[in-house]
């Protein structure tokens, strides 16, 4: 409570300065969900309250800003979660100077990824100091912070990483433009270095180190990048040197109507951190946010195509891998091959988008998994999922109609999984949407008991725009679970039975 | 109890900000995918500012996107600046040039790797979009996207700066 009044006074605080030249703005989201635990019977209510109020103050080159969060469970929920984040900055160019909780990526992320994805709920940030000074055509960055990783699972807020580990970085990177003449012709090259001290370890020297680059050549719409990243860690408790490293290599060719990218990665003692959380989470080429171990033992490769030859289509070809390594195969082998004993993740996705009027949109796909070791106990798992999805705009009305049907296969059951959605909306007011979900039948050796034995999933969500700055949000009915992943972390969402209610709000 | 109060208190606080309130629109650095510098003092130099806050994964930001695609030439002809903000984190960086000129969109896509833009315009659902006038301020703010969306967006374009209004946005 004591926090909450603090809150309120920054609040009144921030209205008296209204008056004064400072702007003051702000977001606000607050969730309120009841639902049925599956563990006890129907009588026995959960309930889940998230506020997360954001506000800032600016002043000329002065930033203040405040993130006041906290989650209130059940009382039959263990534990509860309040903090109060701060930053002021300073920021002038060609300086800028940061004090207090911030994010931050070097590069792609395979030297330091501190970031914050918000609509996965994870939270990877570092309290410190953070420098930017930026000069001709380069920028160095020197940081030092304490990092925090809040992570949602299994319908719970927790802090997974709350070390008293230290983090010290610098990046430098600078851009070369060759010619801009008749084709754009730009170089870049970067520099970084990490250390991570662990205070807490008895190991002797015990402290981390990552440390990198990366070379970028764009000639006109073709784009070419490649991120290296080591690491010289400490051996547990013995002591001594542990490495590790890590490759990025990226190409992609973007010219009006067709677009190209290709991924190649490979990690071997990359990824750093601890059980559940990662101080560099290095890029995963799985659309679906798949990883397999977070950079430890990780090798794959990413392709897709996009195209619309015409204003009223556009296709989407993608293909995607990645595994663990094989010492027995080669490189080229190891890349494109997913082997029963490996495990690892191929993702082939084929899209159609096309519009054959002007308010009608139609989208056909289909999307086809195999997943290894991924969702254990299950050892393998293919997914087949064709859909189908129509938008018709009538002006002051539209309608969306979406099928899909999951072809299920793994290690012991065959089952699918079919969903037929409708929604009705109207511009700037609402959209309500009624959803459907049915599976064939509950596999009699079902190896993940959290699925539950649930066979439908009715749903129904009202989205409402009280005003163009305020969206409530009502949602009835089932949700079926499952791993959902961001890239590279998953995690394993529960079934869920219930009211979510969101309300969120900018000012 | 006191947490749900406050919960409730919070956008009661705020739920009757005044729609049409004028406030000033926070100043920005940012680089485009080219690799140019995008600046918005600069921007309004030439012209007012429209931007839409998008990411690969937000079906509904890509929707409005398209369906502003056709008004592009007439923006122009307005002299709006049009911006596209991608959120997407620094590992779907390489994908974002692709997918936007695959969809022949003509914004100027700017990069927002670190949530640097997405944080001081308070952007908590997606897509959310502003227009700024050439007096710096935000004139009209838009969260979330339904189709025919995109013609109130148009007409409070051509109302602003067609008309000869721009001067309050009211």
């Amino acid at each position: 409570m004591k926090l909450v009044s603090r809150v309120l006074l920054l609040l009144c605080v921030c209205g008296l300065l209204t008056a004064s030249d400072i702007r003051i703005s702000g977001a606000n989201k607050a969730e309120y969900w009841v639902f049925v635990d599956r563990r006890l019977d129907s009588l026995n209510y959960k309930e889940h309250l998230t506020e997360k109020l954001k506000l800032q103050g600016n002043y000329k080159e002065i930033t203040l800003k405040g993130v006041f969060f906290f989650w209130d469970p059940s009382i039959a929920v263990p534990g509860s979660l309040q903090y109060f984040d701060f930053t002021a900055q300073y920021k002038k160019d060609p300086v800028s100077i940061l004090y207090g909780t911030y994010y931050t990526t070097f590069g792609r992320g395979l030297c330091l990824n501190q970031f914050l994805d918000e609509d996965f709920n994870n939270d990877n940030a570092l309290f410190g100091l953070k420098a930017d000074f930026k000069f001709f055509n380069s920028r160095l960055t020197l940081l030092t912070g304490k990092p925090r990783n809040i992570f949602f699972e299994e319908l719970t807020y927790s802090i997974k990483n709350d070390t008293t580990d230290q983090i010290r970085g610098a990046n430098f990177e600078t851009k070369l433009p060759i010619s801009k003449k008749r084709v754009n012709i730009v170089t870049s090259f970067a520099g970084r270095y990490v250390r991570v001290n662990r205070v807490s370890d008895m190991t002797p020297q015990a402290f981390t180190e990552l440390f990198g680059g990366n070379i970028g050549l764009t000639i006109g719409p073709w784009e070419n990048y490649f991120e290296y990243g080591r690491q010289w860690g400490t051996q547990p408790v013995v002591g001594g040197r542990l490495k590790g490293e890590g490759f990025l290599f990226t190409t992609g060719l973007a010219i009006p109507g067709l677009g190209i990218s290709c991924q190649y990665i490979d990690y071997k003692d990359i990824g750093f951190g601890g059980p559940g959380y990662r101080y560099n989470e290095p890029v995963t080429p799985i659309k679906s946010g798949v990883s397999v171990n977070r950079g430890i033992d990780e090798i794959g490769y990413g392709t897709t195509i996009i195209a619309s030859p015409f204003d009223f289509i556009s296709l989407e070809l993608s293909n995607n891998k990645i595994s663990t390594h094989d010492a027995s195969m080669d490189i080229f082998e190891e890349l494109i091959k997913l082997d029963d004993d490996m495990d690892g993740v191929l993702e082939q996705i084929a899209k159609i988008t096309t519009h054959p009027s002007f308010d009608m949109e139609i989208t056909v796909g289909i999307e086809r998994v195999i997943k290894q070791g991924i969702e254990l106990p299950i050892q393998e798992k293919i997914e087949t999922k064709p859909y189908i999805d129509l938008t018709y705009d009538f002006g002051s009305f539209f309608i969306d109609v979406g099928y899909e049907h999951t072809f299920v296969s793994s290690d012991t059951s065959d089952y699918y999984d079919h969903a037929v959605s409708f929604s009705l909306g109207k511009p700037e007011m609402f959209v309500l949407s009624v959803r459907y979900e049915r599976r064939s039948r509950v596999p009699p050796d079902w190896l993940i008991p959290k699925l539950g034995e649930g066979r439908s999933w009715p749903m129904v969500e009202l989205s409402l725009d009280l005003t163009r700055r305020h969206n409530l949000r009502v949602r009835v009915g089932a949700e079926k679970g499952g791993l959902i992943c961001s890239g590279g972390v998953c995690r394993f969402e529960e079934p869920f039975r219930g009211v979510k209610l969101v309300l969120t709000s900018m000012f | 109890m006191n947490k749900l109060a406050f919960v409730l208190l919070i956008p009661l606080i705020f739920a009757f900000t005044d729609e049409g309130e004028i406030i000033d629109a926070p100043d920005f650095t940012l680089e485009d995918v080219d690799g140019n510098t995008v600046c918005l003092d600069s921007l309004l130099v030439d012209g007012p500012v429209f931007m839409s806050f998008w990411a690969l994964w937000c079906k509904m930001c890509i929707k409005e996107l398209d369906a502003l695609k056709p008004y592009y030439d007439e923006f122009d002809s307005m002299g709006i600046n049009l911006l596209a903000i991608s959120v997407d984190k620094a590992r779907s960086v390489p994908n974002v040039k692709p997918f936007a000129k695959s969809h022949k969109w003509k914004y100027v896509i700017v990069m927002d790797p670190d949530d640097i833009l997405r944080d001081l315009y308070n952007v908590q659902a997606m897509p959310s979009s502003f227009i700024i006038n050439q007096d710096k301020q935000i004139v009209f703010t838009h969260m979330g996207y339904k189709p025919g969306d995109e013609e109130i967006l148009i007409e409070t374009m051509r109302e602003l700066f067609v008309e000869g209004n721009d001067e309050t946005g009211e």
